[in-house]
């Protein structure tokens, strides 16, 4: 209750009505898949006692945690990438421009074509390290290069490295682990767990008590670093933790759903428009707004065709970009 | 008045470039000082190791009898308030949360805004004639209104020292004399740096005359405003009026005709040690 007191006037409006949404999508999104499940069934099975076998298995053991992974996901990529724009002030600023998605490309690349089908576990530990190595990487240059300003820079660089690395092993490499990679970078839910719900929300739990707590910071370094450091900002130390924390959130969250492109992109400019652009309504809202858009694209990936499922990353992208195509109009008509 | 700031023979270089060189000054309660020179003279380095933003300046600049250097970045950000408007913020920030910014450095993590620190907003944004403003975005205010807005950020800083970079620049005649208007009747110590001579001989009680990164002189508006001294370092010819119409001295520059050649129109050989 603490948070939402400083926000008042519209924001606690939009913020209500984000809360409202965002549980509505919880309960909804778990009735659609294959098996007909109704509201009513989740509500027995959450107070009481499920209808059935199959819906206890159902409900319990795949839809929720998908629903929820897919929640926590959205969560985490949004607040990366409004807090990437933020810090970096560059309002196309992406958790992937660190190069994360080929990193963790080149990660899986390498554990699928060197591992065999037992040890296919180690497909997303092999993701995050290889995502850790490019953010690492991503840093190193940029701190050789003595300028945090380059930073996405060198991750677009960076990314195209890496990729160029994973697309010459996969060229060489056998054709049947080739489209087990692909596949993967697409992004999905399909293999998730209630352990890799707990993770990830850990990780997007400790991004936000750490953007909560360095809020005035971050907004300080709207005005310029300039600006920032004469109200006190040690802004080259804030914005490697902040920039840290993003990379690791990022890298969590591909390691176990694959590359789900856009969402750090597009949510924060929706977000902006209603809830205004320093921090804490910013963070508040993406997190709201991010969780619920990538658990409704989760239903349209299982629900849209009848006979398999669509990659979350295919449509995260489509829709993205179909975002930004209408900004563009919107910017032109409006001067 | 009593001595806020010591500054003495501060040194800055870059890759054995210097750009600041032995620059030494006293900073007293309530002074309004103007640093003047050409481009690349050093002024706003001086300001940036005034506010300890470069961290491989020599020499001393004391605060209150303690180094600048063992202070904390906060309790610097609690006496210096920078007011810089180099480029415009990127998104869409409120009058509001703009001037809120000057909070930060007596806000711990986690803190939020109390009931007075909303009054103290709307104060400073009284103060300086923008109080139905706070819900505009500071992007689509004129350049003037901009700086008002970040000097009541100043002002909900609560800083004893404001420092000035180049407030007048991009500013018509009105808004000028608006913003230095503003500052004077404050009643706090300025330290700014500044083009136009006349503005801060109209303004400033005391200027410092920069060049090559050496201080050339730091006196009062009569003595630094000396004809040979701004010839020889504008490297144009200075002429003075001393018509009292405005209670201070006015200068001009006249490039000697068809003098394309920017050499031609430098004075002499003789050194600025020779002239003061």
């Amino acid at each position: 209750m603490r948070l939402f007191n400083a926000i008042k006037g519209k924001s606690a409006w939009v913020f209500t009505g984000l809360l409202a949404l965002t549980f509505c999508s919880i309960v909804m999104s778990i009735t659609f898949g294959p098996a007909t499940i109704t509201s009513l069934d989740i509500f027995h099975c959450v107070v009481n006692e499920c209808a059935t076998p199959m819906h206890d298995m159902v409900i319990w053991q795949i839809r929720i945690p998908r629903v929820l992974v897919g929640l926590v996901a959205g969560m985490g990529l949004a607040c990366a990438g409004a807090i990437l724009q933020n810090v970096t002030r560059n309002p196309l600023a992406d958790p992937y421009l660190f190069g994360i998605i080929s990193g963790a490309g080149l990660g899986a690349t390498i554990a699928t074509l060197v591992l065999n089908e037992e040890q296919m576990l180690a497909l997303p530990l092999a993701a995050f390290l290889g995502a850790l190595f490019s953010v690492i990487i991503v840093f190193g240059i940029a701190t050789l290069l003595r300028n945090m300003n380059h930073l996405l820079l060198t991750g677009v660089a960076v990314s195209f490295m890496l990729g160029s690395i994973s697309h010459f092993i996969l060229y060489l490499g056998d054709p049947f682990a080739t489209n087990r990679v692909i596949f993967w970078l697409m992004g999905s839910l399909t293999r998730v767990e209630m352990f890799h719900f707990y993770l990830i929300s850990a990780m997007v739990l400790l991004t936000l008590i750490t953007i909560f707590a360095l809020h005035r910071q971050i907004d300080a370094l709207l005005l310029g670093d300039e600006s920032a450091a004469s109200l006190g900002v040690n802004v080259d130390k804030l914005r490697i933790i902040l920039l840290a924390l993003c990379a690791a959130v990022t890298a969590t969250i591909v390691a176990y759903c694959g590359g789900i492109g856009f969402v750090g992109l597009m949510i924060p400019h929706i977000v902006r428009q209603l809830v205004g652009v320093t921090t804490m309504p910013l963070i508040i809202g993406s997190a709201l707004v991010g969780g619920c858009f990538l658990v409704w694209v989760d239903v349209l990936a299982r629900s849209a065709l009848s006979t398999v499922e669509i990659p979350i990353g295919i449509i995260t992208s489509a829709i993205g970009s179909i975002f930004f195509l209408a900004i563009m109009y919107r910017t032109r008509k409006t001067g | 008045m009593s001595k806020l700031l010591n500054i003495e023979a501060v040194t800055w270089s870059v890759e054995k470039h210097v750009i600041l060189n032995d620059i030494s000054f006293d900073v007293f309660r309530g002074d309004i000082i103007g640093i003047i020179g050409p481009n690349g003279a050093g002024k706003t380095s001086l300001l940036k190791c005034l506010l300890n933003q470069y961290k491989n300046w020599q020499g001393c600049i004391n605060l209150k009898n303690k180094s600048i250097r063992h202070y904390k970045p906060h309790e610097l950000a609690q006496t210096f308030a920078l007011v810089v408007q180099k480029s415009p913020p990127i998104f869409d920030l409120k009058v509001y949360d703009v001037v809120r910014m000057g909070l930060l450095p007596y806000k711990t993590l986690f803190a939020r805004d109390t009931d007075a620190d909303k009054k103290e907003i709307m104060l400073a944004l009284d103060k300086v004639g923008l109080a139905t403003n706070e819900n505009k975005f500071f992007n689509t205010l004129s350049g003037g209104e901009q700086q008002r807005v970040l000097i009541a950020k100043a002002l909900v800083q609560k800083a004893k020292i404001l420092v000035l970079d180049e407030p007048t620049n991009h500013l018509d005649i009105f808004y000028q004399h608006q913003i230095l208007q503003l500052v004077k009747a404050l009643n706090i110590t300025v330290i700014m740096t500044i083009h136009d001579l006349n503005l801060a001989a109209q303004y400033c009680n005391r200027l410092l005359l920069l060049d090559k990164g050496t201080l050339v002189t730091n006196s009062n508006v009569d003595k630094v405003l000396s004809p040979k001294v701004l010839s020889k370092v504008f490297g144009l010819p200075c002429y003075r009026d001393d018509a009292q119409h405005c209670g201070v001295p006015r200068v001009y520059f006249y490039p000697e005709s068809g003098a394309a050649d920017n050499n031609k129109m430098k004075p002499s050989n003789s050194s600025l040690d020779d002239i003061l």
